[in-house]
C-alpha cells in the first residue's frame, strides 16, 4: 500500500465487517447494468473474507464506477469506495495512452496557486476548465480563486488505481492547506476529507446551488441531477441540504427512495480507460423513467452529455441558471 | 435418461427434540455436506447445455452463510439465474446427476435455508427485472429474484406501491412468496404471499409451468408458502396499489399484555391501516398505528383512539420518570432506555422522509432502522405464530425465555389477516392450523450488541422458544433448516408424511432445497 494511503485516517471498518446484507446492491449502478451479484461490493467483501485475492476479484474491482452510493447505505459502515480504490492499486493496470500520459503528469511539478493564504479555492477539474465560458460563469457566481493546481492528475490516478508519487501529493495538499475548497470532482473531494481533515470542503454543485441567483431560477418543473460522488462523500450533510433545496424550490431530485443520488453516468475502469464502450445511457434513462421534467439541471458536465443523448428535454448546467447580474453580485462566494 | 428412485424411508430421528430442555446444551443441526458424487460429470453436462457455473473461493465464498449467521456451508458451484429456460436445464441436469440445488434470493433466511451444504447454489438475484406494470389493473409482473425494495423503486415511478413486504429491503419476491412475508399492514392486507395472483414456476424436474388459483391450482397451493420444496418461482404477478404516505401514531405501554390486547382490538375492528408492536424493554412497549388516508385517521381518532390504554411519548416519559424515581437501583435500565430512545427515535423522524407531518417511503425508514439498530452479523430471531386467542400467552412465555437468555431483546408482534379461500396454501406453513380470521406472529430478537454468545446458547434459546410452540399447538415462521427438527413435532406425522410423499413425486431425486424441510 502506498505511503499516502497508509497514513490516511483509517477507514471506518474494513471488508471483514461485511455481513453480506446486500444493501449495497440496491443502489449500485453496476448492478442495474449487469444483474451480476458477483460484481457487488458485498460479494467482493465476502470473497475477501474467504481468502480471494485482488487478482481473483479483478472483475468487481474494475467494474465499480466509484459513485460511492454504497457507502452511506452500508449498515456496517464499511468504507466500500475506499476498499475498491485500495484494491485497484493492487491490480496490474493495462497499458493505455491515458495511463502513460497520467504517469508523466504525476512526475511533473505543478505551479503553486498564487492565491492569498485564506482565499477560498475552486478546483474546477479538466471538463470545466475546458469550457471557458462556463468556468467564467462559475467564477462569477462563486467568486473563488481558480486553483492553478486542481489535482486533476491525482483525481484521475485515484480513479484508475495508479500510484500517486508522494512528492506530488504533498505538493498538491500544501497548496490547499488553509483554504476553503470547492471541488468539481467528487472523488477528489472524498479523498480530501481523509487527507485534509478539518478543512472546509464543498462540491461544486452544492456550492453553486447556495447562490440566490441559481436557486431563484429553480422550479417545480425542473429535474435537478445531483453529482453522485460529492453527494455520497458527505451524505449526512448533503441529504439534509438537498432536502431543504427541494422544499424551497420545488424541483425534483435525482434521488432514489433511500435518498441516494442515482449517478447519471457510471463508468467502470475499462470504460474510463477507453478500452470498452460504456453504457452511459442506461443510468440517465433510469433517472428519467416515469418522470416528465420540463428541464434538466445538472451539476456535472458529464451528466449533461448523458441526458442530451437520451432525451429532448433542455439540459442546462447549474451555473447557467445564474444569469441575473444583480443577483450574482450578492453573496460573492460560496463560503460567504 | 433413467432417474434412479430415492430409497423409500422416513425422515430420521429428530436431532433437536430429544434434548429440547432448557439448560441442556444442544448440538447444531446443520445439514450434512453433500459428498460431491458425480460433480464433474454434472458440471460437464451443465456446461454442455450452455449453463454457466462458477467455482472457487471468489464465486462461492460469498454464500457461506445467510442472515442468521449461524449456519455455514459452501456450494461446489454457483449459477446466477438468468431465465426460466436456464433454470429448467439446471434442474434437469441436477435430477439426472442427483446434485442438490439450493435456491437463494436475498439470503435473509436465519436457519441456513439458503445456505448450500455442497452442490449448486442458484442465486436468483440475477432475475430481478420488472416485466410489466399495469397501472389500470393494479398489477405488476416481475422476475422473482427482485428484491422488494427494487420493486418499490420501479413502482414509485408510476406512483404505485406493493401491498406488503418484509421490512428489510433485501428480501426477494420469490423467497418471500415461498415463506409468507409479514408487514405492519398484514393485519389488514394479509401476508405477502397472499398478494400473488399467478406465478411462473420451474418444477424440480425442470418443467416451466404457469400457476394460479385457477390454473395448475395444486402447484400454486404447494409453491406459495411451500419453503421452496415444490418448485422455483421465476416470475410473479402481484397485486399493487396506489402509493400513499403514512400518518404515524405511537402509543407506549408498560404492559405487554395490555399492548397486545389493544393491538388485537384495533385489528378486529379494522381501525387502522398499519399496526404492530415493538418492544424496547419489558416495561417499554410501543404500539405503532398508521394510516394511508386522512379519512381513516379521522375515523380512528373519533372511534378508537380513546379506547387505547397506551400513552403518548410525553405522558409515557413522565410515567417512566416516576417509575425509576421510586426504583433508583434500576438506573442502568433507565439509562439503556434513554440511550435506545436517543438512538432509535430520530431514525423514524428523519426530515427527508417527512412532509407535512406524514412519513414517506415508510419501508425505507423502517428497514434502515431495522438494519441499523436491530440487525447484526448473527440474526437470531425465533418466532411463534399462533391463533389470536393463544397469542398473549405465547408472547408472555416467549418474553420470559428471552429474559432468561439475554440482557436486552426486542419483540416484534403483528397480526396477519387470513384469506379463507387460501386455506390450502396455509397447510404446513407458518399459519397455525387453528387460526381463524387472523394469525398472530411474534419474533423474539436478542440485542447482541457486540456480545459473544456460543452457537449452543443461541440454539438453546431458539429451542426454548420453539418448545412453547409445541406446547401451545402453534406454528413458526422459521421452521426450516436448523429448526426442521420441530416440523414433525408441530405438524404431526400424518401431515408431514403426506407432504413428503408429494415432494417425492415432484422431486424424485430430492435435489431441490434439500434439508430445508425434508
Amino acid at each position: 500500500m502506498p505511503a499516502f494511503l497508509a497514513r490516511a485516517p483509517a477507514a471506518p471498518r474494513d471488508y471483514a465487517a461485511c455481513s453480506g446484507c446486500g444493501l449495497c446492491l440496491l443502489v449500485c449502478p453496476t448492478w442495474r447494468r449487469s444483474r451480476d451479484p458477483g460484481l457487488m461490493p458485498a460479494a467482493l467483501a465476502k470473497a475477501l473474507q474467504h481468502g480471494a485475492t485482488a487478482a481473483q476479484l479483478a472483475a468487481p474491482i474494475e467494474a465499480c464506477s466509484l459513485c460511492g452510493a454504497c457507502d452511506p447505505v452500508c449498515p456496517e459502515r464499511i468504507d466500500l469506495p475506499g476498499l475498491i480504490m485500495d484494491l485497484r492499486l493492487k491490480l496490474p493496470l493495462p497499458s493505455s495512452a491515458l495511463l502513460d500520459d497520467l504517469r508523466a503528469r504525476l512526475q511533473q511539478d505543478v505551479a503553486a496557486s498564487a492565491a492569498s493564504k485564506s482565499a477560498p479555492l475552486l478546483l474546477p477539474g479538466p471538463e470545466l476548465r475546458a469550457d471557458a465560458a462556463l468556468l467564467e460563469r462559475v467564477h462569477a457566481l462563486l467568486g473563488l480563486v481558480i486553483a492553478e493546481d486542481d489535482g486533476a492528475d491525482i483525481a484521475l490516478a485515484l480513479e484508475l488505481g495508479a500510484e500517486i508519487p508522494q512528492h506530488r501529493l504533498q505538493q498538491f495538499l500544501a497548496s490547499l492547506r488553509g483554504h476553503s475548497i470547492v471541488a468539481a470532482d467528487g472523488l477528489l473531494l472524498r479523498q480530501l476529507r481523509r487527507w485534509l481533515p478539518g478543512s472546509q470542503r464543498m462540491g461544486l454543485g452544492a456550492a453553486l446551488s447556495t447562490r440566490a441567483a441559481v436557486r431563484s431560477n429553480l422550479g417545480a418543473a425542473d429535474l435537478y441531477v445531483i453529482e453522485a460522488r460529492a453527494y455520497h462523500a458527505d451524505y449526512e450533510r448533503m441529504v439534509a441540504y438537498y432536502d431543504r433545496l427541494q422544499l424551497e424550490t420545488g424541483c425534483s431530485l435525482s434521488l432514489d427512495l433511500q435518498r441516494i443520488a442515482i449517478p447519471a453516468v457510471a463508468q467502470g475502469l475499462s470504460q474510463k480507460l477507453g478500452l470498452t464502450a460504456g453504457d452511459d445511457d442506461a443510468q440517465a434513462k433510469w433517472i428519467l423513467q416515469g418522470r416528465k421534467p420540463a428541464r434538466i439541471v445538472v451539476e456535472s458536465l458529464a451528466d449533461r452529455a448523458a441526458f442530451e443523448r437520451v432525451c429532448d428535454v433542455p439540459v442546462v448546467h447549474l451555473a447557467e441558471l445564474g444569469e441575473d447580474p444583480e443577483m450574482m453580485k450578492k453573496d460573492r462566494h460560496a463560503f460567504g | 435418461m433413467k432417474i434412479a428412485p430415492v430409497e423409500p424411508g422416513t425422515v430420521g430421528p429428530c436431532p433437536v427434540a430429544p434434548d429440547a430442555l432448557q439448560g441442556i446444551k444442544r448440538q447444531q443441526t446443520n445439514a450434512a455436506r453433500w459428498n460431491g458424487a458425480g460433480w464433474q460429470d454434472f458440471v460437464a453436462a451443465l456446461r454442455a447445455s450452455g449453463v454457466d457455473l462458477a467455482e472457487g473461493a471468489a464465486a462461492c465464498g460469498r454464500y457461506a452463510t445467510d442472515a442468521g449467521g449461524t449456519a455455514y456451508g459452501l456450494p461446489h458451484g454457483v449459477v446466477i439465474a438468468r431465465d426460466a429456460g436456464q433454470i429448467s436445464l439446471l434442474l434437469k441436469a441436477a435430477q439426472a446427476h442427483r446434485v442438490p440445488v439450493t435456491v437463494r434470493g436475498g439470503g435473509l433466511t436465519t436457519e441456513g435455508e439458503s445456505v448450500a451444504f455442497g452442490g449448486v447454489l442458484l442465486d436468483m438475484s440475477g432475475m430481478s427485472r420488472v416485466l410489466q406494470i399495469d397501472a389500470q389493473a393494479l398489477t405488476v409482473r416481475t422476475e422473482a429474484g427482485i428484491y422488494w425494495h427494487s420493486l418499490a423503486e420501479e413502482l414509485r415511478r408510476e406512483n404505485l406501491d406493493y401491498l406488503s413486504a418484509p421490512l428489510n429491503l433485501t428480501s426477494s419476491v420469490g423467497g418471500t412468496l415461498g415463506v409468507g412475508g409479514i408487514d405492519v399492514n398484514s393485519a389488514r392486507l394479509g401476508c405477502s404471499a397472499d398478494q400473488a395472483l399467478s406465478l411462473q414456476v420451474v418444477t424440480p424436474t425442470g418443467d416451466i409451468v404457469e400457476c394460479s388459483d385457477s390454473e395448475n391450482q395444486e402447484l400454486f397451493q404447494r409453491v406459495i408458502l411451500g419453503y421452496g420444496q415444490f418448485g422455483i418461482i421465476t416470475e410473479a404477478t402481484l397485486r399493487v396499489r396506489p402509493y400513499t404516505p403514512l400518518s404515524m401514531h405511537y402509543y407506549y405501554y408498560s404492559s405487554l399484555r395490555t399492548a397486545i390486547e389493544d393491538l388485537q382490538m384495533l385489528d378486529r375492528n379494522d381501525a387502522s391501516d398499519y399496526s404492530g408492536i415493538l418492544t424496547i424493554m419489558d416495561c417499554a412497549v410501543n404500539l405503532l398505528v398508521a394510516f394511508d388516508s386522512d379519512e381513516r385517521e379521522a375515523a380512528f381518532r373519533k372511534n378508537w383512539e380513546s379506547r387505547l390504554r397506551g400513552h403518548g411519548e410525553f405522558g409515557f416519559a413522565l410515567c417512566m420518570l416516576g417509575h425509576y424515581a421510586l426504583r433508583p437501583w434500576k438506573f442502568r435500565e433507565a439509562l439503556y432506555l434513554l440511550q435506545r430512545k436517543r438512538q432509535v427515535f430520530p431514525e423514524f423522524r428523519r426530515p427527508e422522509y417527512m412532509r407535512e407531518g406524514k412519513m414517506h417511503d415508510r419501508t425505507v425508514v423502517f428497514s434502515r432502522a431495522v438494519w441499523k439498530h436491530w440487525g447484526s452479523r448473527q440474526m437470531v430471531i425465533p418466532d411463534l405464530a399462533t391463533s389470536a386467542g393463544k397469542f398473549i400467552e405465547a408472547v408472555e412465555r416467549g418474553n420470559a425465555v428471552c429474559r432468561e437468555y439475554f440482557v436486552h431483546y426486542t419483540l416484534y408482534c403483528v397480526g396477519i389477516k387470513l384469506r379463507p379461500d387460501h386455506q390450502p396454501h396455509y397447510e404446513m406453513s407458518c399459519v397455525p392450523p387453528d387460526a381463524e380470521g387472523w394469525a398472530y406472529g411474534c419474533e423474539f430478537e436478542p440485542m447482541i450488541e457486540g456480545g459473544v454468545y456460543s452457537r449452543d446458547h443461541f440454539q438453546a434459546f431458539k429451542n426454548a422458544i420453539y418448545d412453547i410452540g409445541i406446547d401451545l399447538g402453534a406454528s413458526y415462521y422459521r421452521f426450516g433448516g436448523m429448526m426442521k427438527g420441530y416440523i414433525r413435532r408441530v405438524f404431526g406425522d400424518a401431515l408431514v408424511d403426506r407432504h413428503l410423499a408429494m415432494k417425492r413425486r415432484a422431486d424424485p431425486a430430492m435435489i431441490l432445497n434439500r434439508d430445508v424441510i425434508f
